[in-house]
């Protein structure tokens, strides 16, 4: 795919690589198996301008365009897809709400937000409404003692949540989807962390609970009505571009992973890539790689030109990517056999954190019937 | 800035039930059908719908215009565009 990008694109690219290879790699095992990132790696994504790369730079981002945002979360996914979670919540809530946030909201919030200051958190799944967002429970009330809200109501599995400042919390509102920006601090909010992941063991997940939490309406995202068809989708967008891409990058893992063993390691005189069947898997994993980019790649540049069709290309590179990535760590951790079943090879990491990825932002099926539809709904494209 | 007079209404229409009807499995659409209200579209269309406004009338849909009234039909999407598209331009 490099002949597709910029001289620009491919600096960062680089640049990004490098970063992984410095700050990541090394060090990610220790971060699974401590269910932790350490606050000076966010940090340092906050330094280098990773966390507000999408914002433009009139609220301090630093305005790169979106292969570009794809690119960054290629190369983080190489490394740590828990890390890349940051990335992924923060990129969310931020354009979520620069596109439908006030000027106030955006003034006051987004600052933060794109130096790494502040870490966001997009707070949509509830214990009984994973994949049926319009079964949200979660319950916005005016209080009439001033202009405020009462919030009350469960989200779970929440990315980041052990970390983050804000959360951008979805509800109802008289019976209307609504979109509300909820400090970490405010009274009667509880973050309790989920630990044991099988998966992204080191993205910070937690579960909130909010007992007559109050807010102002000032902090409304959006218009009530239009949370769940207009301010989640603007958000879930990002989301699964970052996803897509994070999917990609542990593919390009397992591929790396695996060709270098391959090379190197002997069966009696030959090495495992010798061996016609290791050879098979391999190729499968090569061509899902290829694909991947270029799906990526076309969902990353659909993004950018701001064409209706970025909708559906984001969604088949997230369902490409995922599950290619599920095939690849799989076939990379038989490829490696009994050592690659330890945690001194991070295909074992990425095989756990592969199959999260076809769950976050949208199951597989949710994918099939969603893309199954749009595809369906194209007939008369070709005259039938 | 692009502006539309009255007379480019039509025009306007057209465009957005061709984009439409080549994304929806329905093979007819009248200036007046409820959108949303009649199972046309769902709310998955609604952001793509949107950016289909946004991107072939070079207007951008803020707050503000977050109101069913603006997009729940052909006739209301084209007044939507014309009275964007004019105050954006004066």
């Amino acid at each position: 795919m490099q002949h597709l990008l910029t001289d620009q694109q491919k600096a960062k690219h680089a640049e990004f690589k490098n970063f992984v290879t410095l700050n990541v790699e090394p060090f990610a095992e220790a971060w699974d198996r401590e269910q932790r990132i350490p606050d000076l790696v966010i940090s340092m994504l906050a330094k280098c301008g990773y966390l507000g790369c999408s914002l433009p730079r009139d609220y301090g981002g630093q305005g790169w365009d979106i292969v570009t945002f794809g690119l960054l979360n290629e190369a983080l996914g190489r490394g740590s897809s828990s890390l890349t979670g940051v990335l992924t919540v923060q990129a969310m809530v931020s354009m979520a709400l620069l596109k439908w946030g006030t000027e106030e909201q955006k003034g006051r919030w987004l600052p933060p937000l794109a130096k790494g200051e502040m870490i966001a958190a997009f707070a949509l799944t509830e214990p009984g409404a994973g994949s049926a967002i319009q079964s949200l429970v979660t319950e916005f009330t005016r209080n009439p003692k001033s202009d405020s809200l009462i919030l009350n109501g469960n989200k779970k599995w929440i990315t980041c949540a052990q970390l983050a400042e804000v959360f951008l919390v979805f509800g109802k509102l008289e019976q209307r989807s609504v979109a509300c920006l909820v400090p970490r601090g405010a009274p009667g909010l509880d973050v309790e962390p989920i630990h044991d992941l099988m998966g992204f063991r080191s993205a910070g997940l937690a579960e909130l609970t909010f007992n007559d939490v109050e807010v102002p309406s000032a902090n409304i995202v959006g218009k009530p009505g239009f949370a769940l068809s207009h301010v989640a989708p603007v958000g879930l967008q990002y989301g699964r571009i970052s996803t897509a891409c994070s999917g990609l990058g542990l593919l390009r893992g397992c591929f790396e992973e695996s060709i270098g063993y391959a090379a190197v390691r002997k069966i009696a005189e030959k090495t495992v890539g010798e061996i016609g069947m290791i050879r098979s898997l391999i190729a499968k994993m090569g061509t899902d790689l290829e694909a991947g980019n270029f799906l990526c790649h076309n969902a990353c540049r659909s993004e950018e030109d701001h064409v209706p069709e970025a909708f559906e290309k984001t969604l088949t590179a997230k369902y490409f990517t995922s599950r290619a990535a599920v095939r690849a760590a799989s076939d990379a951790i038989q490829i490696r056999g009994a050592s690659g079943c330890h945690e001194s090879s991070p295909v074992s990491r990425y095989y756990r954190d592969a199959k999260l990825m076809e769950i976050i932002e949208g199951t597989t099926q949710i994918h099939e019937e969603i893309l199954g539809k749009i595809f369906v709904g194209q007939a008369g494209r070709c005259g039938k | 800035m692009k502006s539309f007079n009255a007379g480019e209404e039509n025009g306007i229409k057209e465009a957005v039930r061709r984009f439409i009807l080549s994304s929806i499995n329905v093979t007819h659409l009248d200036d007046d059908d409820n959108l949303f209200e009649s199972g046309i579209v769902n709310s998955l269309f609604a952001v793509q719908l949107m950016t289909f406004i946004e991107k072939t009338f070079a207007i951008e849909v803020g707050m503000d215009d977050l109101d069913i009234e603006n997009f729940k039909s052909l006739n209301a999407a084209a007044a939507f565009v014309v009275r964007k598209t004019g105050r954006q331009g004066s």
